[in-house]
């Protein structure tokens, strides 16, 4: 079997992203926090005006709105007027629309329809007007795997990285809270009945996790520069793994793999959700190989979606760029350290895809 | 690492056929899928006609070996039908490919599910039939449900570009064998004809009221179709582990943004243009190479004049012969780019280049003019195949006779 191996890794040389926090200022790293209490955790909104033009403030749909807005943050910050490439993920998309014209559809029994909403909702419609926003005519694709499809876009951006068919890709999550499929979810105990505070979701000890949403875009180039955040040497997926040995195992190949081994990691950052069914492996995985690492946790920041692991990737970088460790993303008291070189995202997105991400700070 | 990406089967099922035989046999004798909606339920029943697959749910479950009521969706099912004539297709079993990659793409996904019973399951007191499909509304459910039918666990992703989907799935899943990361990949794409689908291309005035005419003068839409295809991509150490011979290779792929609006193609074609030349510059060979073209052609207004534009300006005054094969299977949108590429390799397997059904007329603007009459022995080497999409997508593929 072929490894991940032949993969040469890539810097993050900029990030915008757009949060249940406040996290749309890259001067800032989590000082303000909100509380939620219906389960249900929605962006925290920069003033759009500083990103978008009257025109689109009017016409783009919520999400295109904060989709571009951290897109531009993203660039703007890694000093890039284009990337060469674009690639989004999300898992449902745009629900929202989607859902705001099949009401119409069902109401108006199909008549006298206006076909904006469906020109949004197609799940490249956010890098469609990326690329046209920027005139970025390179490579542009999105992908929509569930809890892989952000993994898959960051892989297909370092495949392009490597095939020198760019040297700056943007890559970007958006995923919003929509009704329907929250209802789904509550049924399906993906998401709690119970109204849990998301500060208190860990504590919870209860099936299903609390609905999140977010938009997280990063530059990976082939090349450092002054300001990069970090280093993204490699990543990894393991798809319902058979066991938590398996588990384990996939994990600890995967560092080695990157020269790497469990005692080389500073900061573990875990994708746990607060869901005491599908949680539990990541927990092992924490209490068994990283007890000696400072443990940060993000899904009671963000609440839980498909391509919620973005900012578990976010929240690694910045606290290696900024070598300080946010106290709300504690996960225990950290042990006293020296500088911060490691950092290991270890995601799940409920409890069937689980991700590693490997960051390191020369 | 730069390794050849050789393909060793395909499956394919559309309002032409269910497996590739029938497919094929539609093609050579004229035969398209367009008619009245039967299974789908909408207004336009009897006003928008389309290129439907005469099968219920319960018959495709048949098809597919699997119990109805257990939450398949039509999407689902069209894709796990077509990746198991696929994969029996290369050669391969069940057993062979659970170490292979699968990319599927899908738009509509489980959306004509959750339409039959969307203001029903908001209630959370509320139970019924749609109880099954609570978790299947998401584009990349479908892929899940398939890799879990196959037992495969490794590069799993599901590509959404709109109407060039599959094209991108093809192009994502040759880059991992190029690159040395996955020695098979299945990939392809499957959609089924949803409500949302046809109300939405209807308010964008683009669906035909009659069968669809690419690159006729006086064209005036598309029509939608549904469907699944997909292709088996092996590196060379997998063709010569298995002693077998490919079908085809895949020479040349290119996706590249138009970058000029978020639902229509630019006038003069910018993005195809890049996208085919691209392709034709890694495949090493020059425009005078490529024996047929099988186009978009969806037969709306902006797409076959931009299309058009881009193959005059890249070949000029000898552009090889062309068609579109929407007017048979109606525009399977996010399976087209598949359902295509499958189309090239029953080409190259028979010699074969299909016809342009309806084309009367010349357009106004171009100077070329598709191919109308089957042409056999056509001394097929190299085919071209292009998919354009909603947010400027635009992908080429290039594929060589073995």
């Amino acid at each position: 079997m072929l490894t991940d191996q032949t993969i040469a890794g890539c810097h993050i040389n900029g990030a915008g992203v757009i949060s249940p926090q406040k996290t749309y200022d890259n001067g800032d790293f989590l000082s303000e926090l909100t509380h939620y209490d219906d389960n249900i955790l929605t962006c925290i909104l920069p003033n759009f005006k500083d990103y978008l033009n009257p025109f689109q403030m009017r016409r783009l749909s919520r999400m295109l709105r904060m989709g571009l807005s951290a897109a531009t943050i993203c660039l703007r910050e890694a000093g890039l007027k284009k990337p060469d490439a674009i690639i989004t993920a999300t898992g449902f998309g745009f629900q929202w629309d989607m859902g705001k014209f099949l009401t119409e559809i069902l109401e108006q029994q199909e008549q006298q329809l206006t076909p904006t909403y469906f020109m949004q909702s197609t799940h490249n419609a956010l890098s469609g007007l990326i690329a046209l926003f920027f005139k970025c005519m390179g490579y542009n694709s999105t992908y929509t795997s569930r809890g892989f499809a952000f993994e898959t876009a960051l892989h297909d951006a370092l495949l392009l990285l490597q095939e020198k068919e760019a040297q700056h890709v943007l890559v970007g999550s958006f995923d919003e809270v929509y009704h329907v499929q929250y209802t789904d979810y509550v049924r399906l105990g993906y998401i709690k009945r119970e109204k849990t505070n998301n500060f208190r979701v860990f504590e919870a000890e209860t099936e299903g996790t609390l609905q999140g949403e977010g938009m997280a875009f990063f530059i990976m180039s082939d090349q450092p520069k002054p300001q990069s955040w970090c280093r993204l040497k490699n990543l990894h997926m393991v798809y319902r793994p058979s066991d938590y040995a398996g588990l384990a195992a996939e994990l600890i190949e995967f560092l080695r793999g990157n020269g790497a081994t469990p005692g080389d990691v500073d900061v573990l950052v875990n994708g746990v959700s607060g869901d005491v069914v599908r949680d539990r492996w990541n927990l092992d995985l924490q209490n068994n190989y990283f007890d000696h690492a400072t443990a940060v946790r993000f899904k009671h920041l963000t609440g839980e979606y498909d391509t919620a692991a973005s900012f578990g990737l976010w929240l690694g970088a910045k606290i290696l760029k900024t070598q300080t460790v946010p106290e709300a993303a504690l996960a225990s008291p950290s042990p006293t350290h020296g500088p911060l070189k490691t950092a290991l995202v270890c995601n799940h997105y409920l409890g069937k895809y689980y991700s590693f991400f490997l960051l390191t700070k020369e | 690492m730069n390794r050849r990406v050789f393909i060793t089967g395909y499956g394919v099922i559309t309002a032409i056929g269910g497996n590739g035989p029938e497919n094929f046999a539609s093609l050579r004798d004229r035969k398209c899928g367009y008619g009245r909606l039967e299974f789908l339920e909408t207004r336009y029943q009897d006003d928008i006609y389309c290129c439907e697959i005469k099968l219920s749910d319960e018959a495709l479950c048949r098809r597919a070996g699997v119990s109805t009521g257990c939450g398949f969706t039509r999407t689902t099912l069209l894709g796990l039908i077509a990746i198991r004539e696929a994969i029996a297709s290369a050669g391969l079993t069940e057993q062979e490919v659970r170490n292979a990659g699968l990319v599927s793409a899908t738009t509509a996904g489980g959306i004509r599910e959750l339409e039959k019973h969307f203001f029903e399951r908001q209630d959370l007191q509320s139970s019924g039939d749609f109880i099954t499909f609570l978790d299947t509304v998401d584009p990349g459910e479908h892929m899940e449900r398939l890799a879990d039918i196959l037992g495969m666990k490794r590069y799993l992703a599901t590509v959404s570009t709109a109407c060039s989907s599959s094209a991108n799935a093809l192009l994502f899943g040759a880059r991992l064998i190029k690159t040395g990361l996955a020695d098979c990949m299945i990939c392809g794409g499957a959609e089924a004809l949803a409500k949302i689908t046809i109300n939405g291309f209807n308010a964008l005035m683009i669906l035909d009221r009659e069968h669809c005419k690419p690159f006729d003068q006086n064209r005036c839409g598309l029509n939608l179709g549904e469907g699944a295809a997909y292709l088996v991509l092996e590196a060379e150490e997998s063709l010569k582990r298995y002693g077998k011979k490919a079908i085809a290779e895949l020479t040349g792929y290119a996706n590249f943004n138009d970058a000029f609006h978020q639902t229509a193609s630019s006038p003069e074609g910018a993005g195809a243009l890049k996208a085919m030349r691209k392709a034709l510059k890694m495949a090493g060979i020059n425009p005078s190479d490529v024996d047929y073209i099988n186009a978009h052609g969806t037969g709306t207004e902006n797409n076959d004049l931009s299309e058009g534009l881009a193959l005059e300006t890249l070949f000029g005054v000898n552009v090889p012969p062309f068609s579109s094969t929407k007017p048979y299977t109606g525009h399977t949108t996010s399976a087209a780019g598949s359902v295509e590429a499958a189309f090239c390799l029953m080409a190259f397997e028979n010699d074969i280049i299909y016809p342009n059904i309806n084309f009367k007329q010349p357009m106004e603007e171009l100077n070329i003019r598709p191919t109308t009459a089957l042409k056999t022995n056509a001394g097929l080497k190299n085919i071209l195949t292009n998919s354009l999409g909603f947010g400027g997508s635009t992908t080429s593929l290039l594929f060589a006779k073995c």
